[in-house]
């Protein structure tokens, strides 16, 4: 699943138009919209870091979120000499509170360039050379509690700058600059789309463990063991049918000493 | 190959970090207070950033020099280790630095002058006698040596201090500047193997066994003392027809006289990291191998250990005397 994160209406409506995303009308604290296949949600959170950051944990407790899901925060910023309406995606994340500080990980083709991010707590015309916000920081502090690195980005249009400062912004131009960049959004969820698959398959429980888990009685540990020999199962005796196997066993202590055994049995090619 | 560069901003002036950082310049440049901050952070993933590892330059501050474990020991009394690197290229799945960071970037330490003071010191401490240096615990030596520039930094110090002998330890054909200058009696390039079969299921990314061969008779030719680990034994059903012709093909082609030493030892990890790995890579059969818990390791059972070591054993002390053979007899 794909959660974006926008502070402000006229930020999200371009894409809850392009993603063809209902608003779940069930939550009230928060707008938040879903496509009906749910695979992308869309949260508008208001401005600032404790808005954000309520925001993100309201999602995540209304929405069924999972370590692979990939979490984005887009909208605008301003930088001291970037030209108005480009993109940019952030690389670093500087709380200007407490300096505290956050490396999203870019570790694929990045769809467009990326630069060091300052979230503010209050607006400035004061420009550097880094784009500045005023709910990165949050954003990524909660949902690098939630998620994985690599599946955790924001992505800024450049609304102002030392020619054009934030009193030339207004809803209709910010509209236009995100309705512009979609095709760089989608690139970006096209090369993400691959990270999260790969994080799902690995965190995805073996074939008959949860059939086995609600049939049988398993402790914590033993439930662990369970998983590990599913899978060792699966590698090793790929043709042979294990809930056959295990078919007469009455308790989960006796599918634990039938699997352990067969496997310990077996032949071992780490090879083909 | 390297997009992404961090910089600790304490030597971002460094005439290394800048050498590096001129061999590319298109990647992102990105600068850090600590490396830590990158590197140690919770919640990133080894196996997705290995697709694309980012290169961190920092410094290291404590804990240059290390002392090494007597099991690794090629010889002499007093071993240490030592770090520039944190990382690596190839992406072995054996590995045990998937299980030790958090991270897959690389992270590596440009300054080179500390790490050999400190070695300095060392052999000041223990005067007359032989100290042993080995750099490939956390990295491959030589992988990225034609950015990192490190033979060409520490073999000098080697040449002047005829005590002192270093191990790198490699699966890298990057052999090109040993081979530009004179050998060094006191360095041994140490090319861990696997047989064929095993390193293609296993070893991704590494230059195959042929290449790996090619580099090391190269480098006897030229002078150059080297050495073969045989650490970590892999078991499959067939390793005593795959490990023979590993053997056979070696051992007809090196010379002897310049084989400093072979090691070997069955594949083990500490229990946290294998349950680590198994997580990283739940499909991978290497993790379904027959295994045991002793000491809070995982590796192969006794009798699987055991019987792997005296067949490997028995084989290689038939190609060179016993004082050159070093294997490691850890519980698990």
């Amino acid at each position: 699943m794909i959660h974006i994160f926008c502070a402000l209406p006229c930020e999200a409506q371009p894409l809850i138009q392009h993603f063809k995303l209902p608003d779940l009308k069930e939550f009230d604290l928060f707008r938040i919209y879903q496509s009906k296949d749910k695979e992308i949600s869309l949260t508008i959170t208001g401005i600032g870091k404790l808005n954000m950051a309520a925001a993100v944990s309201y999602q995540h407790a209304c929405l069924n979120t999972a370590a692979s899901d990939i979490w984005l925060n887009i909208g605008v910023a301003g930088h001291a000499n970037i030209p108005l309406g480009e993109v940019r995606l952030v690389n670093k994340i500087t709380d200007n509170h407490d300096n505290t500080t956050w490396y999203p990980q870019i570790i694929f083709n990045s769809p467009c360039k990326s630069t060091h991010l300052i979230t503010l707590d209050k607006p400035s015309t004061d420009y550097q050379d880094s784009l500045y916000d005023m709910e990165s920081s949050a954003f990524y502090q909660i949902a690098i509690r939630l998620g994985s690195a690599e599946l955790i980005h924001c992505l800024k249009i450049i609304s102002d700058n030392t020619e054009q400062d934030t009193a030339t912004v207004n809803a209709d131009k910010v509209k236009k600059m995100i309705s512009a960049q979609v095709q760089i959004i989608e690139k970006l969820i096209d090369r993400l789309k691959p990270l999260s698959t790969e994080i799902y398959s690995i965190t995805a429980e073996p074939e008959h463990y949860q059939h086995l888990i609600e049939k049988l009685h398993f402790t914590q540990s033993e439930s662990l063991q369970l998983s590990r020999l599913l899978r060792q199962w699966s590698l090793r005796l790929p043709d042979e049918d294990v809930m056959q196997l295990i078919a007469d066993n009455k308790s989960g202590k006796a599918v634990l000493k039938t699997l352990r055994d067969t496997i310990n049995n077996s032949e071992f090619a780490i090879h083909d | 190959m390297i997009s992404t560069i961090y910089i600790e901003e304490e030597i971002a002036n460094h005439p290394r970090t800048l050498a590096i950082l001129k061999r590319f310049p298109d990647a992102t440049k990105i600068s850090c207070q600590r490396y830590g901050e990158v590197f140690n952070s919770k919640s990133q993933n080894f196996r997705l950033q290995k697709k694309q590892a980012a290169l961190i330059l920092a410094r290291k501050h404590k804990g240059l020099v290390l002392p090494s474990p007597k099991e690794y020991a090629i010889g002499a009394e007093l071993n240490y280790y030592f770090s520039h690197m944190l990382n690596c290229l190839y992406d072995c799945r054996y590995c045990f630095l998937q299980g030790k960071f958090q991270s897959a970037h690389y992270v590596l330490f440009v300054n080179y002058e500390d790490f050999i003071e400190e070695m300095q010191l060392l052999l000041n401490q223990h005067d007359e006698e032989a100290v042993h240096f080995f750099s490939g615990y956390d990295c491959d030596s030589l992988a990225l040596d034609p950015v990192t520039d490190f033979t060409s930094e520490f073999l000098p110090f080697l040449e002047s201090n005829p005590r002192a002998l270093l191990e790198l330890r490699t699966k890298s054909t990057q052999i090109r500047s040993l081979l530009k200058r004179e050998p060094i009696k006191n360095c041994v390039i140490a090319f861990s193997f696997t047989p064929d079969k095993i390193a293609r299921t296993l070893e991704h990314k590494v230059p195959d066994i042929n290449k790996r061969l090619q580099a090391l008779l190269d480098l006897q030719e030229a002078g150059w003392q080297i050495g073969l680990r045989f650490d970590p034994l892999i078991y499959t059903k067939d390793y005593a027809k795959e490990y023979s012709e590993l053997f056979n093909e070696i051992f007809s082609k090196i010379n002897p006289e310049l084989t400093h030493s072979i090691s070997l030892g069955g594949f083990r990890l500490p229990k946290d990291y294998f349950r680590k790995l198994e997580k990283l890579y739940p499909d991978e059969k290497l993790f379904a191998s027959p295994q045991a818990e002793e000491k809070n390791n995982i590796g192969y059972p006794a009798e699987i250990r055991h019987e792997m070591l005296d067949f490997c054993e028995n084989i290689i002390t038939q190609h060179i005397p016993a004082e050159k053979f070093f294997p490691c007899h850890e519980t698990i």
